[in-house]
């Protein structure tokens, strides 16, 4: 388990993001922008691989913490919520 | 546990010898074991490898045997980490394969770091075809064309990775076509087969018996569904489907499953929206997927969170369920372009 600022959170979520999706685009993703918006268009493929990268490397379980994975909605939401867990 | 899929050592496995080793003749292939290998693939049950070798080593096995290989992990690494990586290239879970390997020391280091799947030696391997593991039931038109399914996925990856666009762009360009169409009694088999079969969306997390989804189909009180995907790379067949309730003002989903080949290709957005519209159109104010909270089914719940469904907690501590559910006032969700519904 790490300790990390939301800042250096953001930035790591922003390259699992993009491998999970295999976009690369994506590594310069906004904080606010909706995940699961048409934008972005998170699924439950590429939804699985970015909690499952985000567990490995943080050591936070969001599915198992956050039942409605509001976690999930921002990278924002997301680089705060492992913060909290990992500060 | 069912086994979904057999993972193969090749040097004194699959091959009756080493590959390395055999100067100019590589080494045949043993037959007991693509006796072995056949039936069960005729059985619906697909093959993998997994061998200290280099790639030739697969592709003259491939040759040799005559068998299809849905993954190949060719290399020097741990058997345990190639084993690990071929669960993920085809969206098993780990309790789903099993492992044949004629090395103890492989044998014991596979079953140290991936001790949910089954690990057997050749001589096991043999005696394991008369297993309820390796024994389904019925063997559906899907298990057996179950091997060339694979094969077409591993197609249509190799050109989602060349894609330079969306998501949703990539299944119009392959001509993904969903079908959702209410459940016959032809049907039942599969639907059975699939209730057993997939847990990373299913929200019941447990099978329903033919005679109960035969029953089902015909009631009065409830709608089941089935779902049928193809598109230009092959035919994947029966897919999914649900069981609705449809009570009073709300209807509620009692069983929703998915086949977790059928993942990232639009069809549980799909069912959602074609849930929703039917709902709403039959007069029901909301539209309830109660679901049983596993790490297994984190997939489903996030097609549901990311269909606008919010879940409140109920179950019991035992068996906590979520229920997931979504108003059905406003405009009806539009079906995805490549949907239909009869």
């Amino acid at each position: 388990m790490r300790r990390s600022g939301a800042a250096e959170v953001i930035a790591e979520l922003r390259e699992i993001l993009a491998e999970a999706t295999g976009r690369a685009e994506l590594a310069g993703l906004g904080e606010q922008v909706p995940l699961f918006g048409a934008g972005v268009g998170l699924d439950s493929l590429t939804g699985t691989l970015l909690l499952r990268e985000v567990h490995r490397r943080f050591g936070v379980d969001v599915a198992g913490e956050d039942l409605n994975l509001d976690a999930l909605a921002t990278l924002g939401a997301l680089a705060a919520f492992i913060a909290e867990r990992t500060g | 546990m069912m086994v979904k899929c057999v993972i193969w050592d090749l040097d004194n496995t699959m091959l009756s010898g080493v590959y390395l080793e055999s100067g100019s003749q590589p080494p045949p292939p043993d037959p007991a074991m693509v006796a072995v290998a056949a039936e069960l693939r005729d059985r619906g049950i697909i093959h993998a490898i997994a061998s200290r070798n280099p790639p030739e080593a697969a592709q003259y096995a491939e040759k040799a045997t005559g068998l299809e290989f849905a993954a190949v992990e060719c290399g020097w690494d741990r058997k345990s980490d190639a084993v690990r990586r071929i669960v993920a290239d085809l969206a098993m879970a780990p309790d789903a394969v099993a492992f044949v390997d004629d090395d103890l020391y492989e044998r014991a280091e596979v079953s140290f770091r991936v001790p949910e799947a089954l690990v057997l030696s050749p001589e096991d391997m043999a005696d394991a075809v008369g297993w309820p593991e390796f024994s389904p039931t019925v063997v559906t038109a899907e298990a057996r064309r179950r091997g060339e399914m694979y094969a077409e996925r591993r197609l249509r990856q190799e050109e989602a990775r060349a894609f330079g666009g969306s998501r949703d762009e990539f299944l119009r360009y392959c001509g993904t076509q969903v079908s959702i169409a209410p459940a016959t009694a032809a049907d039942v088999p599969r639907l059975h087969e699939l209730s057993v079969r997939t847990h990373q969306f299913n929200s019941a997390g447990r099978g329903v018996t033919e005679p109960e989804l035969a029953m089902l189909t015909s009631s009065p009180g409830h709608r089941v569904a089935a779902v049928r995907l193809h598109d230009r790379f092959g035919d994947d067949g029966l897919v999914g489907g649900c069981v609705v309730e449809a009570v009073e003002d709300g209807w509620t989903v009692s069983l929703l499953m998915i086949s977790c080949r059928a993942m990232g290709r639009g069809v549980i957005e799909a069912l959602l929206a074609w849930l929703a519209r039917s709902a709403a159109e039959a007069g029901a104010a909301t539209l309830a997927v109660p679901c049983l909270v596993s790490p297994r089914n984190v997939p489903l719940r996030l097609a549901l969170a990311s269909s606008g469904f919010r879940a409140t907690e109920g179950g019991t501590p035992d068996q906590p369920v979520a229920v997931f559910s979504r108003a059905l006032d406003g405009p009806p969700p539009d079906l995805p372009e490549w949907a239909s519904a009869a």
